[in-house]
């Protein structure tokens, strides 16, 4: 509760400053001191109960799971800050406005981490998208993040009716919000008979499919992943870089929580409930997107689409926990989170600094900037799931997930390979930055000199990494404490 | 299917669909009585229909290019906040339905609610979304 | 049949048309103007069900401020005939062949419940639809959701300055 209070409030404040407040630089300071503030809120939540005693209804259920996931968001955020401030600033004449929206998806997604109802997955999943379509058009004398924003306003708001509809029905069928209660009828405390197909209505099995398409969707699985490589091409890049850490691990989390409920509800496994073959649906979803993700993200030339690719790419891998909906799934989703978050932010952050965004204004990049190198090449082996970063042991979760469930073995041999498909494209980048020379040899790969700040705090995010990966441990340590 | 027997026979009160009927009965004739008008006038009306006739009519100067140009975008910005107020004053109706029986928890939201707008509402002002420029 | 299932049913065919005609309209004004009476049609559905506050609110927001935004967007582009985009056939041919997918998905759900057969809208039960038990509801159970909602509103208001206001 602290931290969606305190983000919104967060949010108003940087408002008021936008108007107040006529330093520019300022506005990076205040941000930082109120992510602070959040930070600290969510903690002191997580072990003393928030500071707002608030009767939600059970509409928020603030369990372990949910805060810990908002201090990594919480975190994220404040690396992306302390990386991309200066990208920020440079977008548009909006700089305390972008902050504010910012604070208003970190809002999002902390309701997003505790909704306990439909209602306020809708309000959580409008919170969470609708600044950031504003935020993909916020260049706005760029006719690509024109092209981008309405793409994404057109298709998020589509798929947010599509969402809608399928709540409505599930209303319909079983006229409640909540998500413990949405489990059939027939499923009830005494005994619990196999529900099928038959016993459900058909507003709760529609409704259902809409609202997973919907969020497919939103986290980018194929075949719904069409918004994404212009969306993520076209929007400045500070903010593709939020969008494909933090907003991704937030819908993600959302999806998990929607079913995990629903799994956790009843002793009957969730394909029943659905009432359709729910796991060869995940199972389609996963392949599709772990094909087209890897696959597209081969032919690329641009590393920014390249990305974008990728993005979808591992979004395929995320879906292993939707799949497996267990206890591994949720701890790999939080270890994914950490893992993809970080890095991303770590690439684009070097990515926005870059003045060409083929692969071929990578080269020579370790010649010239030996420790932005460095870092790069660590975010990309981690995104990679190499062993000894983060992304190893993210992936490794999402697999074990898997096997932990019996009996598909397929799908973990179908994600390993594409696992080993994504070190292609990962690695021609780092092939760029170090065995390739860059043809203007006097100019330099970046737009600017970065300060010594910035390659400190990058390649202190590339230790954070290997630290991670090395005992992963160290981070789902605090789930259970 | 709707069962609104009391539709017609029942004591009509607002708080059932057949309160609506006068509403519906004068919206049939409200309608009907553009549309009869319209039609009428058309039919007892002489027509003589010549070129000159037809064209827009701009004080005598002839007409030139399409009349549909892209409208400004301050128009829209006065729109949307528009409609964004709009929908604060919606949430009222149920409130004052039940002012009494809401209490001070209830104006206590309200308030709260009302206050975010009038962030967003001084906010806009400072911003000076409400200029017209030109 | 009775006065109200004549109601009913003129409803229904005009929701049906007017959605229709909003959809194959050539000129957008026009699907606007459409979409205002299928807006009505939906708000006599309401008036049925004795969701009174539903019918005036659609009547209110959408048929009034947010089809005056629908209008503005449409002339806030440029739609002469000659800036037109032709669309490709294989892309109409793949909209209605997906269209139709979920059509058939839906429709295949419907006819494989049991619980539903033989059913028609049920309607006219519980009054929650009711202005006061709605407020009722809403500033208590759904008071949370409520004041988040203000910060939709917020952002909402961010970006239309952002967006819309021009740069100094």
């Amino acid at each position: 509760m602290n931290a969606i209070i305190l983000s919104a409030v967060l949010g108003v404040v940087m408002m008021f400053s936008s108007v107040l407040v006529s330093n520019q630089k300022a506005y990076k300071g205040i941000a930082l001191v109120g992510l602070l503030i959040i930070l600290i809120a969510n903690i002191n939540e997580t072990y003393n109960g928030p500071i707002f005693e608030i009767n939600t209804y059970n509409m928020l259920a603030f369990d372990g799971f949910s805060l810990f996931f908002n201090t990594i968001a919480i975190v994220c955020t404040g690396v992306y800050f302390i990386l991309t401030s200066k990208q920020i600033e440079k977008v548009g004449g909006h700089t305390a406005e972008y902050f504010t929206l910012i604070f208003f998806v970190l809002c999002g997604a902390t309701i997003l981490s505790a909704y306990n109802n439909l209602l306020m997955l809708f309000i959580g999943i409008e919170i969470l998208t609708i600044p950031l379509y504003i935020l993909t058009g916020s260049k706005k004398k760029d006719l690509k993040s024109n092209e981008a924003a309405l793409k994404y306003f057109l298709m998020g708001s589509f798929s947010t009716g599509l969402m809608l509809m399928g709540i409505a029905l599930i209303y319909g069928g079983t006229g409640t919000f909540a998500l413990e209660k949405i489990i059939p009828a027939a499923a009830s405390a005494q005994g619990a008979p196999a529900v099928t197909a038959q016993t459900l209505s058909f507003l709760e099995v529609g409704g259902m499919l809409l609202v997973t398409f919907s969020l497919a969707f939103k986290v980018s699985a194929a075949p719904f992943h069409f918004w994404l490589p212009d969306v993520y091409y076209g929007a400045p890049s500070v903010f593709t870089s939020f969008m494909a850490s933090v907003v991704k691990a937030a819908a993600f989390v959302a999806f998990l929580k929607l079913f995990i409920a629903r799994a956790a509800g009843t002793s009957v496994d969730v394909s029943k409930i659905i009432g359709v073959d729910w796991k060869m649906i995940v199972a389609i979803l996963i392949i599709c997107t772990l094909l087209v993700g890897n696959i597209s993200a081969v032919r690329q030339q641009n590393v920014k689409r390249m990305l974008a690719y990728s993005s979808i790419a591992q979004a395929g891998f995320m879906l292993f926990a939707i799949f497996s909906l267990n206890e591994m799934a949720k701890e790999g989703i939080l270890l994914y989170a950490v893992a993809y978050s970080l890095a991303t932010i770590g690439i684009f952050a070097i990515l926005s600094r870059m003045k060409d965004y083929t692969f071929a204004g990578y080269n020579g990049l370790a010649k010239s900037n030996p420790a932005l190198a460095f870092a790069n090449t660590v975010f990309l082996l981690s995104l990679a799931g190499i062993p000894l970063t983060a992304g190893f042991f993210a992936k490794y979760y999402m697999l074990a997930s898997v096997m932990q469930t019996g009996h598909y073995m397929w799908l973990v041999i179908v994600g390993v390979l594409f696992a080993a498909v994504s070190a292609d494209y990962y690695f021609r980048v780092i092939q760029s930055m170090y065995f390739k020379n860059s043809e203007s040899e006097n100019e330099g790969q970046l737009e600017e000199n970065p300060s010594n700040i910035f390659k400190i705090t990058v390649v202190a995010l590339a230790i954070v990494i290997i630290l991670v990966g090395v005992f992963p441990n160290s981070v789902l340590y605090w789930l259970y404490n | 299917m709707y069962h609104l027997t009391n539709i017609l026979d029942a004591t009509p009160t607002v708080n059932t669909a057949g309160g609506y009927l006068p509403i519906i009965i004068q919206l049939v004739f409200a309608v009907g009585f553009v549309a009869s008008t319209l039609l009428i006038s058309n039919f007892l009306g002489p027509k003589r229909i010549s070129k000159e006739k037809l064209e827009p009519f701009a004080s005598g100067i002839p007409s030139h290019g399409e009349a549909r140009q892209p409208l400004a975008i301050k128009y829209f910005l006065v729109a949307i906040l528009f409609v964004l107020f709009d929908v604060e004053v919606i949430f009222f109706y149920p409130y004052a339905v039940n002012f009494k029986s809401l209490g001070w928890t209830g104006f206590g939201e309200v308030l709260l609610f009302v206050a975010f707008f009038l962030i967003g509402f001084f906010y806009i002002v400072k911003k000076k979304a409400l200029i017209w420029e030109d | 049949m009775s006065a109200t299932e004549i109601i009913f049913w003129i409803l229904s065919v005009l929701a049906l048309v007017s959605g229709l005609m909003v959809i194959f309209s050539k000129n957008p004004v026009y699907s606007v103007l459409w979409l205002i009476s299928l807006f009505f049609a939906i708000s006599g559905h309401y008036i049925l069900m004795n969701a009174q506050f539903l019918a005036i609110v659609n009547i209110i927001v959408y048929a009034g401020a947010i089809m005056v935004l629908f209008l503005f967007v449409i002339m806030l582009m440029n739609l002469s005939a000659t800036a037109e985009p032709k669309k490709k056939v294989w892309m109409k041919f793949t909209g209605v062949i997906s269209g139709g997918l979920l059509l058939w998905i839906l429709l295949s759900v419907v006819r494989s419940s049991i619980d539903m057969r033989g059913k028609i809208a049920e309607v006219k039960t519980g009054d929650i639809g009711l202005v006061e038990n709605l407020g009722k509801v809403l500033f208590t159970e759904y008071a949370v959701p409520f004041e988040i909602c203000s910060v939709l509103f917020l952002s909402a208001m961010v970006g239309a300055v952002v967006i819309g206001k021009k740069e100094e």
